[in-house]
């Protein structure tokens, strides 16, 4: 059975048919990539699995589970770990705290009574402590534990998410454009990571990206969005050499090139290749 | 059961002339939301401060009333602009809850100075610009001409409204709000707009206490939470305007003005203590709770 | 799940790079302040810090109740305190909606007007004792709150502070107007409970009270109940992601709040021993804000500071006291009535506000992040004259 399943998904936001019938299916410890141009709709997809959208059609599975409409904060108890493209983290408070809050799910004292103060929560807290320093530790954040996280690089910051996913303990890890901002040496790195928590963690990835070398290097499957529709899906290799594919990124031949789509500032298109015409 | 139904005529009637004065509140409201998005708290408190101004210059000082009425708007508009000065632009990038709490502030500085000022004198009158009233049968309401007056001047401010939106100026403050970096890439300065839309908020505010303050006996606070409280009157008709309508806030003022006396009525008045309070707020509840985009949207268009 | 300890042999998907030399080359952690170990006050300043420690303690525990003090102060100046220490609850009440959770509520004074009512109701009519009587009054506070609370998840923040000022003015009108429950116009009686009737007792009773409540908001902040509300207040999609029930969470900061309104509330009426529902006007709606803002948003202390300081304004004590003390230097103790024409009692009507606005454009933190380098200071960490800068991130008001 499949970790994750989106069986047909589409959704529409007034005029704009944002996502059209999109099918997706994630093995258990794949790694899958999600490529497509700006406003292809990714970052909806990945809406609609985590809970921030509901479809207007069309469902989401979880180990065969339906959790089309089930409320986010559920979805994260099921184990869907899901970082954000503008990094979702309490911007005010610490790292340490921010490990803390992502562990609530496995915080075992009811909150009114860790509000009254019985003496469970104070042990509780301690152990809580510990494992978000351990894994911290684990992605080499250690001494910036207790720095705040508005204080912090965004690169560090990429990280601190990382970990802070990690602390709700997720058994399919959604990354929303984790290479952002990041050169092709970093890239590399973060590739490397993921492999190294695929298997520390046994975890399930699909993560969306522009960096094109690192998803086709990290990932076993790809999916290309382009439109709200599925253009192309297989192997990364044959995915990058899809004339549909190439096509979205490049547009046709024979004419000044043009943009796949409006222009929308944020995000680069990738390195795909040379792009005459792309967004810049 | 007749006399429920003469209450009810009469309240329609009275309702309606006292929700002029919630509705030019209400248009204040709005052109302040349209422009920066901020719930102006001080918006009464334009009213008051004119009342007051006026007050002291026709009372105090003698002058005539056409210049009293001038220089009570004059001081509220001397209180927008600092306001906008001092608080609203220093904040602009502040979160909305901010700027509401700020705008508090400068409704509970201005009454605090009229504390200050005022106090010797607790319960202050001024005359009205015409005395003489009437009854309107078939229910023997009682409308006053300055009741009317009221009316007419918030017609009229409505037409002005509406007119200026469609002048070039009026254009400049609403592509300033939608866009304010293209705004002054064309030219328009977003501070002169932010200033004259303040402005124009104290002139509509400083109407309304103007205008409403000798229908009665007022004292501090007079317009915010006094005596001729339309502070929160003047805000449910903006949501019934969808926080967007100058029309809708017109219509919106009426129908609050009329569902606030329907707790004057013998039957909820008897029945239910501080009626007018409860009614209220039912009535902002219901509506929140069942249309919060606002029923009086009229022509103005979800941006 | 799986810990750090176990590795899963994986199912090598065909075509996935191997990870077997898998050398993460992470980025180095840009240096950081690098703590050298925790630094520890020398025995000077182990020695100096007692000392203020003490006199704080003096300060709060003899000096009002006219113990071990070289000064008395007279019956009146001890009930002027023991509002403040009431103030300060109802301060910290309001600072759990609107500094842990970022709501606005201008109708608070309702919450501690329904506590009062209660407790009087209970002690007058019924004949309760005072002990369930305040127990009860926190509980309706909670049933309260959390009934607003409910429409506060069915609107965005700036409309629900106008319902919460709707729910004000109906409180004080129609609630508070049931003659039958609070006496109508003439009041509720509401006595003291016995061996506390006397100024210095129900001052230190007072004081305990407002231990127990910042004991309580303390725990909050360290568990997952106050984590789980930081991170709703910033940002409640990120705190959804955490597996953080939002709704349930918004609920529960609502009933805290109210509870210790309700507390507040109880204690106002056995203060007063009567208590009138025009006490609870829009005036003091206004204050609740303006003294959780001005104490500072994020600092329990600061509130505390803040709302025993807007409570002694409000009885003119301050300006008595200021006067006195400028007398004794030698200068015109009619200071702000002759210098600025100010009489006493509206200098709290027109410093308050103004004190509002400048916190809030110029001084964000408030009282909070002014004392902050003495509070961290108190606390054994060294002097910081920048400690406690609020560098608020802007994060996406997504409420309004």
């Amino acid at each position: 059975m499949s970790v994750l399943e989106v069986d047909k998904v589409s959704i529409r936001f007034g005029g704009v048919q944002a996502l059209r019938e999109v099918d997706l299916r994630v093995g258990e410890w794949e790694i899958v990539g999600i490529i497509g141009p700006n406003g292809a709709g990714k970052t909806t997809l990945f809406n609609c699995i985590t809970g921030f959208y509901e479809p207007t059609s069309g469902a989401v599975r979880f180990r065969g589970r339906d959790i089309t409409a089930m409320p986010v904060h559920r979805r994260t108890a099921l184990g869907l770990g899901r970082t954000f493209q503008n990094v979702g983290l309490v911007k005010n408070t610490t790292v340490a705290a921010n490990l803390a809050t992502a562990q609530h799910l496995q915080t075992e004292y009811d909150a009114w009574t860790g509000f009254l103060g019985s003496p469970a929560t104070f042990a509780e807290e301690r152990r809580i402590s510990e494992r978000g320093a351990l894994i911290l530790d684990l992605m080499d954040l250690s001494d910036v534990a207790d720095e705040r996280v508005a204080d912090l690089p965004y690169g560090v910051l990429k990280r601190v998410e990382i970990a802070a996913v990690l602390a709700t303990d997720p058994d399919l890890l959604l990354l929303d454009e984790p290479g952002s901002g990041m050169g092709p040496e970093e890239a590399h790195a973060l590739g490397d990571t993921l492999l190294r928590l695929r298997k520390e963690f046994g975890l399930t990835i699909v993560m969306i990206d522009h960096h094109v070398p690192l998803v086709t290097r990290v990932s076993d499957y790809v999916y290309c969005l382009n439109f709200g529709e599925v253009l192309a899906a297989g192997r990364p290799d044959d995915v990058r050499r899809h004339p549909e594919v190439v096509r979205a990124y490049l547009g046709e031949p024979d004419q000044p090139a043009e943009p796949a789509e409006p222009v929308i500032p944020g995000g680069t298109a990738g390195p795909l290749s040379t792009q005459e015409g792309a967004p810049a | 059961m007749s006399q429920t139904l003469d209450e009810l005529g009469v309240a329609a009637v009275t309702g309606t002339l006292q929700g002029a004065v919630y509705a030019l509140v209400a248009l204040g409201i709005v052109l302040v939301y349209r422009a920066s998005g901020v719930f102006n708290f001080a918006q009464a408190e334009f009213g008051t401060t004119g009342l007051f101004a006026a007050y002291t210059a026709k009372e105090l000082w003698g002058w005539g009333y056409p210049s009293a009425f001038a220089f009570g708007i004059a001081a509220a508009v001397a209180m927008g602009l600092l306001t906008e000065r001092l608080v609203i632009h220093p904040l602009r990038n502040a979160p909305r809850v901010t700027l509401l709490v700020a705008t508090a502030g400068v409704a509970l500085t201005a009454i605090g100075l009229q504390f200050w000022q005022f106090n010797e004198t607790l319960v202050m009158t001024m005359p009205k610009i015409d005395d003489s009233f009437f009854l309107v049968p078939p229910f023997d309401a009682p409308v006053t001409v300055q009741q009317l007056i009221t009316f007419g001047v918030l017609i009229a401010a409505s037409v002005a409204l509406a007119l200026f939106f469609r002048s070039p100026s009026g254009l400049a403050i609403v592509a300033a709000q939608q866009e304010p970096t293209a705004a002054e890439l064309v030219g328009i300065s977003v501070r002169r707009v932010s200033m004259m839309t303040w402005a124009m908020a104290a002139v509509l505010g400083g109407l309304a206490g103007i205008l409403a303050g000798p229908n009665t006996t007022f004292s501090a606070a007079f317009l915010s939470f006094g005596g001729g409280a339309a502070l929160l009157p003047g805000f449910m008709a903006a949501v019934l305007a969808g926080m967007r309508s100058m029309p809708g806030a017109v219509a919106g003022g009426i129908t609050v003005g009329i569902v606030e006396q329907m707790g004057t009525l013998t039957i909820v008045s008897e029945n239910v203590p501080g009626a007018r309070a409860a009614v209220l707020f039912v009535f902002l509840l219901a509506v929140l709770l069942v249309a919060p985009r606002g029923i009086y949207l009229g022509k103005a268009a979800v941006a | 799940m799986s810990t750090t300890e176990e590795t899963a042999t994986i199912p090598r998907a065909t075509g996935a790079p191997t990870d077997a030399e898998t050398t993460a080359v992470l980025a180095p952690v840009p240096a950081a302040a690098t703590p050298e170990g925790r630094w520890r006050p020398g025995r000077a300043g182990w020695l100096a810090r007692g000392a203020v420690w003490l006199a704080v303690a003096w300060l709060v525990l003899a000096l009002p109740a006219n113990q071990l003090s070289p000064i008395t102060i007279g019956p009146a100046d001890v009930d002027i305190a023991s509002r403040a220490v009431i103030f300060a609850i109802g301060g910290l009440s309001l600072h759990v909606l609107l500094g842990w959770c970022g709501q606005i509520s201008l109708g608070h004074q309702a919450f501690v007007g329904l506590g009062a009512f209660t407790s009087a109701y209970l002690v007058t009519d019924l004949g309760m004792s005072f002990w369930f009587a305040i127990a009860v009054a926190a509980g309706f506070g909670a049933v309260q709150a959390t009934l607003l609370g409910m429409v506060s998840l069915r609107l965005t923040g700036l409309y629900f502070a106008l319902v919460t000022l709707a729910y004000g003015a109906f409180a004080e009108n129609t609630l508070f107007g049931i003659t039958s429950l609070t006496g109508g116009e003439g009041g509720k009686p509401a006595a003291r409970p016995p061996g506390f009737e006397s100024p210095e007792n129900y001052y230190y009773l007072c004081l305990a009270f407002l231990a127990l409540v910042i004991w309580l908001d303390w725990r909050l902040t360290r568990t997952k109940g106050g984590r789980a509300m930081a991170a709703l207040r910033e940002n409640p999609r990120v705190a959804s992601a955490y597996g953080i029930n939002v709704r349930a969470y918004t609920l529960m900061a609502f009933a805290v709040s109210g509870i210790f309104a309700g507390i507040a509330g109880s204690l106002t009426a056995h203060h007063d021993e009567i208590i009138v529902k025009s006490s609870f006007d829009f005036r003091l709606a206004l204050t609740f804000v303006l003294m959780t803002v001005v104490g500072g948003l994020r600092s329990r202390v600061g509130v505390v500071i803040g709302s025993a300081f807007f409570a002694i304004l409000e009885e003119g004590a301050f300006v008595a006291m200021v006067e006195g003390l400028i007398g004794g230097l030698g200068f015109t103790p009619t200071f702000f009535e002759s210098v600025i024409g100010l009489p006493a009692e509206f200098v709290g009507l027109v410093v308050g506000p103004i004190l509002l606005l400048l916190t809030l454009t110029l001084y964000p933190g408030g009282i909070g992040q002014q004392i902050a380098p003495i509070t961290r200071w108190l606390g054994g960490r060294r002097f910081d004259r920048h400690a406690g800068a609020v560098r608020e991130v802007e994060v996406d008001d997504v409420r309004a």
